[in-house]
């Protein structure tokens, strides 16, 4: 599943799995690096366990935006709660710019869903579009902060804020862990929330302390009924972001295969074209390519 | 371009290796070194942490579904543990992963290495590029397994 990307092959079996999936609750986990994401999911997975669901684990690093290479160091960190307990867990590397990340985690999402998981936690460096694509695959959005982050929690209002449904403020047994949550549940005061009410947990992985609410707090979320608009919403979400990786593959075959766009590439990287000129190009010979493809369709 | 029935499938999808120490042996440095190197080469890097047991390096090697594990011992207990992974692996009937191995291993083992599937064998001071290139070598083999077997 994992780089199927260009393959038809993901698509006919994700095709095939759908009716089966849609009972997994998918917690999103994501926040600025070194809070403790992932030894915070090794701390929740046995708490989940206990009340006898089946859980699995996506992790997603980032990789090298040179040679493409990833170290996926998520795994070392939850290492023993996942032996112990026989966790399924998969480390993804977001392979550097070429897209299609959001489609593998939506794919191995629907796989571990369609296979009886109970919850997938599905976990990102809060960095980026593409983290907050992935994060809308996710049922419940958890964002890990830490104390003395200062004024990044005020960058990441801007972008994590919205799809928010529950704050945990980890290291809690820190200097300053008081007023980080003070500070999160300031934003939230002046910040516009719907039915839910964004809780603000404070969790140690040290102590141990919130752990139990925080998984409290996602499984409330969980049960708290979406409206049918919502749901229509993470459907649309679903939808865009196969046709995106889909339109991404087709981008991404022409520019090796197809004359006509390599032709074109070649053109805008002699300088001899213009790139906005080019991608116009580019974008009406891979809709001809559609066009012509769409009669052979069943 | 003979390798697999997807060839861009084959191309676009980096080696995914795990390394791993099982047994008694603390000594990381030369894996922080590897897993760099590995990931400078355009790999998709696992590291199993200090002292996992040969079955968890195997189950995280099916879970993840790397195509080598790579295993390093320091401590003179390769005969044993080295065996322990080749075995499980035979066990489980897992033969689209392949098991190379580095250390301080001597010439004299090496053959009986290489018989229960664990090829390399790098002792210290070996240029990286020679590891990377084996590595690639045999992810090649462990790939085309994978696709065969789809």
């Amino acid at each position: 599943m994992e780089n199927d990307l260009y393959s038809d092959r993901a698509l006919d079996l994700l095709k095939g799995i759908y009716p089966s999936t849609g009972h997994a609750h998918v917690v999103g986990i994501t926040g600025p690096p070194g809070v403790g994401k992932s030894t915070l999911i090794g701390s929740i997975v046995p708490l989940l366990m206990e009340e006898g669901k089946k859980v699995a684990v996506i992790a997603i690093d980032a990789s090298s935006p040179f040679s493409k290479g990833s170290i996926l160091g998520n795994r070392i960190r939850m290492q023993e709660s996942l032996t112990k307990h026989s966790v399924y867990m998969r480390s993804l590397s977001t392979r550097g710019l070429n897209g299609g990340l959001s489609f593998s985690a939506l794919g191995t999402v629907k796989i571990l869903d369609a296979a009886g998981y109970d919850t997938i936690i599905l976990e990102t460096v809060g960095a980026g579009q593409s983290d907050l694509d992935i994060m809308r695959l996710a049922g419940t959005v958890t964002v890990i902060l830490a104390p003395g982050l200062g004024d990044e929690i005020q960058a990441i209002k801007a972008g994590l804020m919205e799809i928010a449904h529950i704050f945990a403020v980890n290291k809690s047994d820190r200097d300053g862990a008081f007023q980080a949550i003070k500070d999160v549940q300031d934003i939230l005061m002046t910040s516009m929330q719907g039915d839910w009410k964004i809780p603000v947990v404070g969790t140690s992985t040290v102590t141990g302390e919130g752990l139990r609410e925080l998984v409290a707090q996602m499984e409330r979320h969980a049960s708290f009924v979406p409206s049918v608009k919502d749901r229509g919403s993470v459907l649309k979400n679903e939808l865009s972001l196969i046709v995106e990786s889909e339109l991404m593959k087709m981008f991404y075959r022409s520019m090796e295969n197809d004359r006509g766009v390599t032709d074109i590439v070649g053109e805008v990287s002699d300088g001899s074209m213009d790139p906005f000129t080019g991608s116009r190009r580019i974008i009406s010979a891979i809709s001809e390519k559609i066009n012509s493809s769409a009669t052979t369709l069943p | 371009m003979a390798d697999g029935k997807n060839q861009s499938l084959f191309k676009d999808k980096p080696v995914k290796v795990l390394l791993a120490k099982p047994g008694i042996d603390g000594h990381d440095r030369g894996m922080f070194v590897l897993a760099r190197a590995f990931r400078d080469a355009g790999m998709d890097v696992l590291y199993a942490g200090l002292l996992p047991t040969p079955e968890e390096v195997v189950d995280t090697a099916v879970n993840e579904d790397v195509d080598v594990i790579a295993l390093s011992l320091l401590n003179g207990a390769h005969m044993v543990v080295f065996k322990k992974v080749a075995d499980l692996m035979k066990k489980r009937g897992i033969t689209d992963i392949a098991v190379v191995g580095g250390g301080t291993i001597p010439d004299s083992d090496k053959p009986k290495l290489e018989k229960i599937g664990v090829s390399g064998n790098y002792g210290p001071g070996t240029r990286l590029s020679i590891i990377i290139d084996h590595v690639r070598e045999r992810a090649a083999e462990a790939r085309k397994k994978k696709m065969g077997s789809e």
